[in-house]
């Protein structure tokens, strides 16, 4: 047999798994995505946008800001532990910031569910403390508990690939500018983020991709409409099982999903000119 | 020049944990001075650098710039710029942007940033080069933008770590003629630390040498060439042959007790306080004259020691011949090349003759015993 062939013959496994498991699945709920009763057509996508436009708002918006906020705050742990004086405070933040990691969606739903709840233990403690009045609480179970579940969850991950960016840094380029007279805030934006800033990007796709993907988190902390485009697919195939305009979200899913990673591959192609 | 204590050191002393890194710094330097501080690795150097620069605080001492205490000023408050060994360029930035950003720190305008750093573009033979970044740059243009960056917020005193080991040895030899032409023009003072002794010899005014977290001497280069103060300098400014000899102060000269190697003999004190006993001699190759064995003649004061050539090698310009003196080696030039196996004299001018006392209990200085290896090698 030719060495070829044998080679072929050992990758086999690996591509057909690959091929049966991922690309097909893909490509059926692709296809399904555009058949009605049997024939070719736009009636999934149609009703689909009639149904679900404002969702696909909803959750390109909770997701974007999520990811914004995920930004500022990996950046914000990043910086302190890089440029941090205090080294028992940076000691304790290196220790405390990756939890949440750990700590599966389902749960950090479950938490913050009693947290942020109208009579949860965020408005207690503010009532306990006569910061908020009994009648005053609001309920924060909605677009706003999704950001925050997102942020505590996906922060950890983002700080750790920044922070771990920030500390392989020249210290040098760091120290020039101080010398020049550059405050703490300035070293921080101007010369070590702009040194970071693939790493940092790279963190925020892959955390917005995955936020496009939870379902757990819009579930147990805003079963209300409108909701994130994971729970609309759920809803189809368990409630309906209406498999074409499930298709139909993945498949926008998808091109949202694809649409950042694009940025990025753009942005590295650029740095690499 | 002038000692008016520009910028003054007073009793510094650094820790790093349990390990005293510097003791007992005292300098004073002028304006528009340029200090070499010179030593090997692990002597305290980048230390001293630093706490210059006000990235570490000393244990103990003070430093005054124009008699202000600058001890424990930020380092952008004390007039002081750092050029650094590994450059420390931004990368994300322009060249035009590198050098400005300390003057955008400062607030100025941003057309006189542009004329500012152009004017320094052109001073440093950077023009057209703006809008590169750092990584299209060359070694030695990426040197003179950190050089430029330094330069462009107009400090008193220019600290330059090591900014020349990253170079080319040919680019090296030329940028060490600018930038102590450049220093002399802008009239600034400079504080080069360097572990390469020719660079010190050549650019500095006066060299600072430091051993062990300490000032072993300092002076004007011919000073510590000629006139070393301790077996350390002699050693570490090239006079890494070493002989151990007795002898007595008789009058203003030094008696030279006959030894396995040598002849008596005698050379002037010249000042120095020698005391009778064994003496550690050091010289250079270069400063030996090599004979056959049968010609000497006598040719002014100075000792001349008997031994047969090990090896000869020729390193360009000269013949370097390892003579073996008894149970020692050491190294002598000559003009001509002298046979392996021959029996030769080799004559040491008094005046390059460095003389001192062995300390008590301990034997020979700890580089005398690395340098008979160095013969070998």
């Amino acid at each position: 047999m030719s060495r070829r062939l044998l080679g072929l013959l050992l990758v086999l496994p690996a591509l057909a798994v690959i091929a049966f498991l991922f690309i097909l699945p893909l490509i059926m709920s692709a296809v399904g995505a555009f058949q009605v009763e049997g024939a070719f057509g736009w009636g999934n996508f149609t009703k689909t946008f009639d149904l679900y436009t404002k969702d696909i708002i909803f959750t390109v918006v909770i997701v974007s800001l999520s990811t914004v906020l995920i930004g500022i705050a990996s950046i914000a742990i990043g910086g302190y532990l890089t440029l941090g004086e205090h080294p028992v405070a940076v000691a304790i933040l290196r220790w405390l910031y990756r939890w949440p990691m750990f700590i599966p969606f389902i749960v950090v739903g479950q938490i913050l569910r009693t947290f942020l709840a109208k009579n949860g233990m965020m408005n207690n403690t503010f009532i306990n403390l006569g910061l908020l009045t009994p009648l005053d609480a609001v309920s924060f179970l909605d677009w706003r508990g999704i950001v925050v579940a997102f942020v505590w969850k996906q922060t950890p991950f983002v700080a750790l690939l920044v922070a771990g960016a920030m500390a392989s840094i020249n210290r040098d380029t760091i120290e020039a500018a101080r010398n020049l007279g550059a405050s703490r805030l300035r070293l921080l934006l101007e010369i070590v983020v702009p040194q970071v800033a693939m790493t940092l990007t790279v963190g925020l796709i892959l955390s917005f991709v995955t936020m496009m993907s939870v379902l757990s988190v819009p579930l147990m902390i805003n079963a209300q409409s409108p909701t994130m485009l994971t729970a609309d697919i759920a809803f189809r195939v368990n409630s309906y099982g209406d498999y074409g305009v499930a298709n139909a979200l993945g498949l926008i899913s998808l091109v949202l999903a694809a649409s950042v990673a694009w940025i990025y591959l753009r942005a590295s192609l650029k740095e690499r000119a | 020049m002038e000692r008016n204590g520009f910028l003054e050191l007073r009793g510094i002393a650094s820790r790093y944990g349990a390990t005293q890194v510097l003791t007992d710094i005292d300098l004073s330097i002028a304006k528009g001075e340029f200090v070499a501080l010179l030593g090997s690795s692990g002597c305290g150097k980048t230390t001293l650098l630093r706490l210059l620069a006000g990235f570490i605080g000393p244990s103990a001492g003070e430093v005054k710039v124009r008699h202000r205490d600058v001890t424990y000023l930020p380092p952008d408050k004390r007039g002081m710029a750092l050029v650094f060994q590994s450059y420390a360029l931004w990368p994300h930035m322009t060249v035009a942007q590198n050098i400005g950003y300390g003057l955008k720190l400062k607030g100025v305008p941003r057309q006189e940033i542009a004329t500012r750093v152009a004017a320094m573009q052109s001073l440093l033979g950077l023009d057209g080069l703006d809008a590169r970044k750092p990584s299209a740059l060359s070694g030695g243009q990426r040197q003179r933008v950190a050089l430029g960056r330094a330069l462009a917020i107009d400090p008193e005193i220019l600290l330059l770590d090591e900014p020349l080991s990253n170079l080319d040895a040919r680019i090296r030899l030329t940028v060490r003629h600018e930038l102590r032409a450049l220093q002399k023009r802008l009239g600034i003072t400079a504080i080069h630390v360097t572990h390469d002794r020719e660079e010190a010899m050549v650019m500095a005014d006066r060299i600072v040498i430091l051993n062990a977290g300490k000032i072993a001497q300092q002076g004007t280069p011919e000073d510590v060439y000629n006139r070393p103060a301790s077996a350390f300098v002699a050693a570490f400014m090239g006079a890494e042959n070493v002989l151990f000899l007795n002898g007595t102060p008789q009058g203003d000269q030094f008696a030279i007790a006959a030894g396995p190697a040598n002849a008596a003999g005698s050379v002037p004190l010249g000042g120095r306080a020698l005391a009778a006993g064994p003496v550690e001699a050091r010289f250079r190759p270069e400063a030996a004259r090599l004979f056959a064995a049968d010609e000497i003649a006598a040719i002014g004061p100075g000792i001349t020691f008997r031994g047969e050539v090990a090896a000869v090698s020729y390193p360009g310009g000269h013949w370097r011949h390892v003579v073996r003196l008894g149970q020692t080696e050491i190294m002598a030039d000559a003009e001509r090349a002298f046979e392996p196996g021959g029996r030769v004299a080799v004559f040491v001018p008094a005046e390059a003759l460095f003389l001192f006392n062995l300390p008590e209990a301990v034997s020979a200085f700890p580089i005398s015993q690395t340098s008979s290896g160095k013969v070998h090698a």
